[in-house]
């Protein structure tokens, strides 16, 4: 078959292509693509002005994992006096990335040609369809947390950077604990949440991510959402409470609160406020007047309870031992080279798996990656961060087939070229 | 032909399957209430109860008890039982001591105690139970029911005290309630909840063992209970009034820091830390014994109080009330301080 035959045949299959999947067209366009790469680059560029502002979580939260964010111009800029009041629409992560995948999607299907010259293109589109995806997919599912070990001990659980959860703790058994945990999305929704877990029914009265909170002098009266306390530490410290929005700086210490009856089937059993330390609910032990808050006690029905709003947390089916930690400045400076905890994993049936966790170097278990995240020599203590993604591998199997796309149209140019070449030659 | 022309669909539909597959498991992630079971890591002490129908529970007050309770009759609710765990392990002869007096028996020995003491299996655990009647002559004579647990070298008191009609009555309840109790020492101290209510009863005069102090002579004979060796009530013309009481219990009764932040508390003053703490206690003797003597006002109430360890009890000496009234009381505490004599062989 000639060139020019085989030309013609391409075309008539794209036109038929083009006919079966009209509504495909517009959507493969490049001008689109370019379009939406401009955007994307407008995106970053916005985040990262707000990012001074909000701090990269609030950045993360308003541009990357949204349909769109409303933008200020700077005020400090040239004009910013008039043009910071005008909101400007900026498209958002969700819509530019989404998009993006439905545009080479499209132009995958209505314009590329099968042919061996074209395969390394397809490839190439291939692997990049799929980064974007994991990516969609990696932020969709992907969990942060923290574990933080003191040397010579043992932690059993991770804990969320952000959220909480109500943990109601059954701890009469001496030799284990019953722990009912009530989520952040289920506390604001509000309402009456039950459990077959739970002997009583915990009903929100107000919930909310960060609040001031102080001590009233014991001749006040408490006033708003805590003035209905009528138990545990909040009436006997007198605690009053101001809501206040969530704080996503690098540096917030948001306060989370939580005010709920609990009730059973003789009815009410009182009006409970706790509130959560951004640091861990260890630190209200520092302060004589609001320690119970990291274990309000309920006795019922000859158990009893521990309440608490802490981070939100999960347990592992095993234990990280710390066994050792170790770290190393750049000479004169207090630079850190090098953080490294020497670990032990206890599993279950005494099996046990040593681990050394270092920058760049994650203990990877059971689907979850810990990072070498803080240490404090000082205080003998390490903190990884805790990834769970099952995605992780997408990335790198996205740049295999990107790379073996690259490879495979510049040997099919290359392989050509000397062809052509030596047959001019001969 | 077009069909033929589209493989690569398939792989495009591999992919795709598996990206909504993982994005589907991520989306069945809802949010629920859920349960972990866990190894026991809790420090704190665990103390539960269930109650008898016809029992009820007193409100929480400030105190050595971990839980206080009351029988509910139709003249309303009568009787005091009650919790209090002692951290260090307390003789049988010592508790009963600490009744004895109040009911008229003077101070009890070992040959004496064993008529009253009995021991009881209750489930699966041993109580010593001691049961001291009233021996004065009244209408309505009064009981004392105490039983003791020992565990893991703590001592669990269970009082009870009523008429001993009452007792009686609830004798069964009494030991379902002791059966139905979880008694578990932590690292922390038992936090203290409600000293038992006092029942009006004359003061008894120290025994010849006991220390012997004099009393200022305008101070009257106040409310005595079980709890308190002395009580007197000091009064001036203006209506102000002062409670002044001797008090013992074996150990350290929770420690300093605990102790003042509860007599802060009843003032009205915000509880300290161990920092804070400096700025109320001063260090004074008692009978040649090193001892502390705290003092704290606020805009209407002062309390002093000393205290002093001695043979692993806490002796509790403190006068507490209208601020101006306590002032001009000062000296005659100090006084009755240096008074106080404990006869050291």
């Amino acid at each position: 078959m000639s060139t020019e035959s085989k030309t013609k045949k391409g075309q008539s299959t794209l036109a038929k292509r083009k006919a079966l999947f009209p509504w495909l067209v517009p959507l493969a366009s490049l001008r689109l693509t370019l379009t939406l790469l401009s955007l994307s680059m407008v995106l970053i560029f916005i985040a990262t002005l707000e990012q001074v502002e909000i701090g990269i979580r609030g950045a993360q939260a308003k541009y990357f994992e949204s349909l769109f964010g409303i933008w200020h111009y700077p005020i400090q800029f040239w004009g910013g006096e008039y043009l910071n009041s005008i909101p400007i629409p900026i498209p958002g992560g969700w819509l530019l990335g989404g998009l993006l995948i439905m545009n080479l999607t499209a132009a995958y299907l209505i314009r590329f040609q099968w042919t061996m010259k074209k395969f390394g293109i397809q490839l190439i589109h291939l692997g990049i369809i799929m980064l974007l995806g994991g990516q969609l997919v990696t932020q969709a599912i992907q969990e942060e947390s923290r574990m933080q070990i003191n040397k010579g001990e043992s932690s059993n659980y991770i804990e969320r950077f952000h959220g909480v959860e109500l943990a109601l703790i059954d701890v009469t058994d001496p030799k284990q604990e019953t722990v009912v945990s009530i989520p952040q999305e289920l506390l604001e929704e509000g309402g009456s949440i039950s459990s077959e877990d739970l002997p009583f029914r915990v009903s929100v009265k107000s919930f909310g991510s960060n609040c001031d909170f102080n001590l009233v002098g014991s001749k006040d009266k408490r006033v708003g959402v805590s003035k209905e306390v009528d138990q545990g530490v909040g009436f006997s410290a007198n605690l009053s409470i101001k809501p206040k929005s969530e704080d996503y700086s690098s540096e917030a210490m948001n306060f989370g609160y939580l005010v709920f009856e609990l009730t059973d089937a003789t009815g009410s059993l009182g009006t409970w406020l706790t509130l959560s330390h951004p640091a861990g609910n260890h630190w209200w032990k520092e302060s004589p007047k609001l320690a119970g808050l990291a274990f309000q006690p309920i006795r019922h029905k000859g158990k009893l309870w521990g309440l608490t709003l802490r981070s939100k947390r999960e347990y592992l089916p095993y234990s990280i031992e710390l066994l050792g930690i170790e770290n190393e400045f750049y000479q004169g400076t207090e630079t850190p080279f090098n953080f490294e905890s020497d670990v032990l994993i206890n599993m279950d049936g005494n099996e046990g798996r040593r681990a050394l966790v270092y920058m760049n170097t994650p203990l990877r278990h059971e689907g979850k990656t810990f990072y070498q995240y803080q240490m404090n020599k000082a205080a003998d203590y390490t903190v990884f961060q805790v990834i769970r993604n099952p995605s992780w591998l997408v990335p790198y199997i996205s740049c295999i087939v990107v790379s073996i796309g690259l490879l495979w149209q510049f040997g099919f140019h290359l392989v050509r070229f000397l062809r052509k070449n030596s047959l001019q030659k001969a | 032909m077009i069909r033929s022309s589209l493989i690569p669909t398939k792989t495009h539909f591999f992919c795709g399957t598996i990206s909504i597959l993982v994005s589907l498991s991520s989306c069945s992630d809802e949010p629920t209430v859920k349960k972990s079971v866990i190894a026991s890591e809790y420090t704190g002490p665990v103390v539960t109860w269930v109650l008898p129908e016809n029992w009820g529970e007193n409100p929480a007050l400030a105190g050595p008890m971990a839980g206080s309770f009351h029988v509910k009759t139709k003249e309303g609710p009568q009787g005091r039982i009650g919790i209090m765990p002692f951290r260090e392990s307390v003789s049988s002869l010592e508790v009963a001591n600490m009744f004895a007096r109040e009911i008229g028996y003077g101070l009890l020995d070992e040959e004496r105690l064993a008529a009253f003491l009995e021991k009881k299996s209750l489930g699966d655990r041993e109580f010593e139970l001691i049961r001291l009647e009233e021996q004065r002559t009244t209408e309505a004579p009064k009981t004392v029911l105490l039983a003791l647990h020992r565990k893991d070298s703590q001592t669990w008191l269970f009082p009870f005290i009523a008429q001993s009609k009452l007792i009686e009555d609830e004798l069964e309840n009494f030991c379902f309630f002791l059966e139905s109790t979880v008694l578990r020492a932590g690292q922390e101290p038992v936090k203290a909840l409600a000293p038992p209510a006092s029942p009006p009863s004359s003061s008894a005069p120290p025994t010849p063992s006991a220390p012997e102090w004099s009393i200022p002579t305008h101070w009257a004979p106040g409310q005595a209970s079980s709890m308190r060796l002395a009580s007197y009530k000091v009064s001036d013309e203006e209506g102000n009034e002062l409670d002044f009481s001797v008090t013992t219990f074996p150990g350290d009764v929770g420690g300093l820091l605990a102790n003042v932040n509860r007599w802060l508390g009843q003032i009205g003053l915000e509880s300290t830390d161990e920092v804070g703490l400096k700025q109320y206690v001063s260090s004074i003797t008692i009978d040649g014994m090193a001892a502390q003597l705290v003092e704290a006002s606020s805009t209407d109430k002062t309390f002093y109080a000393a205290i002093l360890k001695r043979n692993n009890s806490s002796w509790f000496f403190k006068l507490t009330g209208g601020k101006n009234l306590a002032l001009k009381e000062k000296e005659n505490f100090s006084e009755f301080l240096d008074s106080v004599c404990f006869h050291k062989p």
